[in-house]
């Protein structure tokens, strides 16, 4: 009884567990306990959570290369509808979806796969038809909602196949701009409230494109784009210094993601030196599972998608045995450069 | 699950209706990777979707049994654009579909495809039904007043079926529940920036400057209204310095002595904009000073030196901000 409590204590760890969470990735790997079937639609990006969280541990040989490309490459749409990748078994009965698309080619970029190999001009003129005369993208030739997420999968997809012509940049830039609130934070959409996920997609969607660039804090450099100094004092503003998370929205609590999602945007700025980082840390391993993982806020179990988000922030925040990350790819650096 | 799904529930292939069907069992190859643990409930419910999807089977029981596979897996996009087909091709009551939609919503708010069904389903029906939607967001807001989805969702209503007249107030009514509520501050520069019959932000400026200054000075420590102040200048730096009520709350809030790290960025801001200091707002800075006689620094960089200090976690930011104080005249 008294060790239990002793386990529980120690639970609010000092240190990084890295082990416990390379077990926890490969627990997933081998199979996702039966809640996850509510999610069974986005299998592809549960698979991108745990191969791209296993690639930041330095982990990839716990899996079978292999055999995530065979099942990946299964899932590309078939010749005679259009070529980009469908979303697990489940929808190989429908049309393709671009966040299944961002994750399968993330995937494969990151088990090594030469993306020269994929057939990207069908792939990317099915894509172009996903573009919205706003700039935005629908996920899926059959309608759904559109927003910026799905902007930030077209650009990431045509960063990852070295081919622009699946977008019109113009008008994405033009969509992203028109996102941007008065606060200097994005909404998924114009007029939405700002947030942090948003954000991200806006970000980073904009350094794919190229429409940043360096030095952006500098005096000199005055973003026409966006309005780069409001949106630093947004993003740092999310810090909070009740416990040092990152919170998504003004004056809503702190969750572990919004680390990256916030974090990953200040480092794009190349403004993460503003961020404190050890209240950071202090915050982030409160929410660290002591069954692996991360969960959303302490003391909830943990889940896949906040666990990859605390070990993308664990990467930026130079945790001693993680992998760098491409921020704005969502893979890791050397994935992103494909050796 | 709830109502009429409570009943212990009976195996699809149990049921008489469904005998001329064989189900068609998902393909996951040889090598599946992240496999998931599905129930045997799940798997058959699929099964037999997948079944009546590739015989593109628009009638009544297919209809219901996306129902059911909705109820098991509301996030599935292919079942909710089949259910969609099918309401088309079997010319439903979308009024009923509205209100199982209303059902469903209330227990997975924060549901993506939903909320999507709920926008197809509000256009077709068109302005009629701009009051219930109103209402139902309403709604959803009494449980959670900061629902994503259902702001963006009134905001659709709004734009596309109209029903401005009561939203400026609404956004009152929620402030006054939660000043610190930011979706209800988005939602109000959204009105009176895109409302009709508001007249746009230059006609709006003045009266909701003055709204809030009143809300910065009950809680100054609020994020909200001083974002919201900015954004009323439409952030731009020599209206902020231009405007006297600006500096004025500025100087209210260091009055008050707590509270004061927004007056203290906002001072930063308006300084680094040429505005002319009064000695009455100098002299509530060194009141805040911990070291009042901080020999040469400027108004500007003596500000950002407090900030360091009342807001440490950002102290990086505010002694790079003291860097980049423009030169004082």
């Amino acid at each position: 009884m008294e060790d239990e409590e002793l386990w529980d204590f120690d639970s609010e760890s000092l240190s990084f567990e890295k082990d416990r969470h390379v077990l926890y990735l490969e627990m997933m790997y081998q199979l996702l306990p039966a809640p996850y079937q509510g999610q069974e639609i986005n299998r592809l990006t549960l698979a991108y959570f745990v191969i791209s969280g296993l690639d930041i541990f330095g982990a990839l040989d716990r899996i079978d290369k292999e055999a995530v490309i065979n099942w990946v490459l299964s899932l590309q749409a078939h010749p005679k509808n259009d070529r980009t990748f469908e979303n697990g078994e489940a929808a190989r009965l429908n049309g393709s979806h671009l966040a299944s698309t961002y994750c399968a080619l993330a995937i494969l970029k990151t088990v090594g796969y030469d993306l020269s190999q994929i057939d990207s001009e069908v792939l990317l003129k099915s894509m172009k038809t996903l573009q919205q005369p706003n700039g935005c993208f629908m996920p899926i030739h059959t309608g759904g909602e559109t927003d910026l997420r799905f902007v930030f999968c077209a650009a990431a997809i045509c960063s990852m196949l070295k081919n622009w012509t699946g977008m019109d940049c113009e008008k994405a830039k033009e969509f992203i701009r028109n996102c941007q609130s008065y606060d200097g934070g994005f909404g998924l959409i114009p007029g939405a409230e700002s947030h942090g996920g948003a954000t991200y997609c806006a970000v980073a969607s904009l350094k794919l494109m190229g429409f940043l660039g360096e030095d952006l804090l500098s005096e000199k450099a005055s973003s026409n784009v966006i309005n780069v100094p409001l949106l630093l004092d947004w993003s740092l503003q999310k810090q909070a210094f009740e416990d040092g998370g990152f919170r998504g929205r003004a004056n809503k609590p702190t969750d572990t993601c919004y680390a990256f999602w916030v974090g990953g945007t200040l480092r794009i700025l190349q403004a993460d030196k503003f961020i404190n980082e050890e209240a950071l840390r202090g915050f982030l391993l409160t929410c660290q599972s002591k069954y692996g993982g991360f969960s959303k806020f302490p003391r909830l179990f943990p889940d896949i998608y906040h666990s990859y988000y605390g070990f993308c922030a664990f990467s930026m925040l130079r945790e001693p045995g993680l992998n760098p990350l491409c921020v704005e790819l969502g893979i890791s650096a050397i994935a992103a450069i494909g050796l | 699950m709830k109502g009429e799904e409570e009943r212990e529930r009976i195996p699809i292939k149990e049921r008489p209706e469904w005998a001329d069907v064989r189900p068609v069992p998902q393909d996951d190859g040889p090598n599946p990777v992240v496999p998931i643990a599905y129930t045997d409930e799940f798997s058959e419910t699929m099964d037999y979707f997948r079944a009546v999807y590739l015989a593109d089977e628009r009638s009544p029981r297919a209809l219901h049994l996306t129902k059911e596979a909705i109820l098991l897996n509301s996030g599935n996009y292919t079942v909710w654009q089949f259910r969609r087909r099918i309401l088309d091709a079997l010319n439903a009551d979308l009024h009923e579909e509205l209100q199982f939609l209303d059902q469903i919503t209330r227990e997975n708010a924060k549901n993506y495809q939903i909320w999507h069904h709920r926008r197809w389903l509000a256009e077709k029906l068109g302005e009629h039904v701009a009051n219930k939607e109103l209402e139902f967001t309403k709604e959803i807001f009494c449980k959670d007043p900061k629902n994503y989805h259902a702001w963006s969702h009134r905001q659709w209503v709004l734009q596309a079926l109209g029903g401005w007249e009561g939203e400026l107030a609404y956004c009152s009514e929620l402030i006054k529940d939660d000043i610190f509520n930011n979706s209800a501050w988005n939602q109000r520069y959204f009105v009176v920036s895109k409302s009709p019959l508001l007249g746009g932000l230059e006609v709006m400026r003045d009266p909701e400057v003055a709204y809030a200054i009143e809300a910065i000075l009950t809680k100054p420590e609020n994020e909200s209204p001083w974002r919201y102040l900015r954004g009323l200048h439409k952030n731009d730096g020599n209206s902020l310095a231009n405007d006297p009520r600006v500096a004025s709350v500025c100087l209210d809030v260091l009055a008050g002595k707590t509270d004061y790290v927004h007056a203290l960025n906002m001072i930063l801001d308006l300084l680094c904009h040429r505005h002319q200091p009064s000695k009455e707002l100098k002299d509530a800075v060194d009141a805040v000073s911990p070291d009042p006689n901080l020999p040469d620094a400027g108004l500007a960089e003596n500000v950002c030196s407090i900030l360091k200090l009342v807001d440490p976690i950002r102290a990086n930011y505010w002694e790079w901000r003291k860097s980049t104080v423009p030169a004082q005249d």
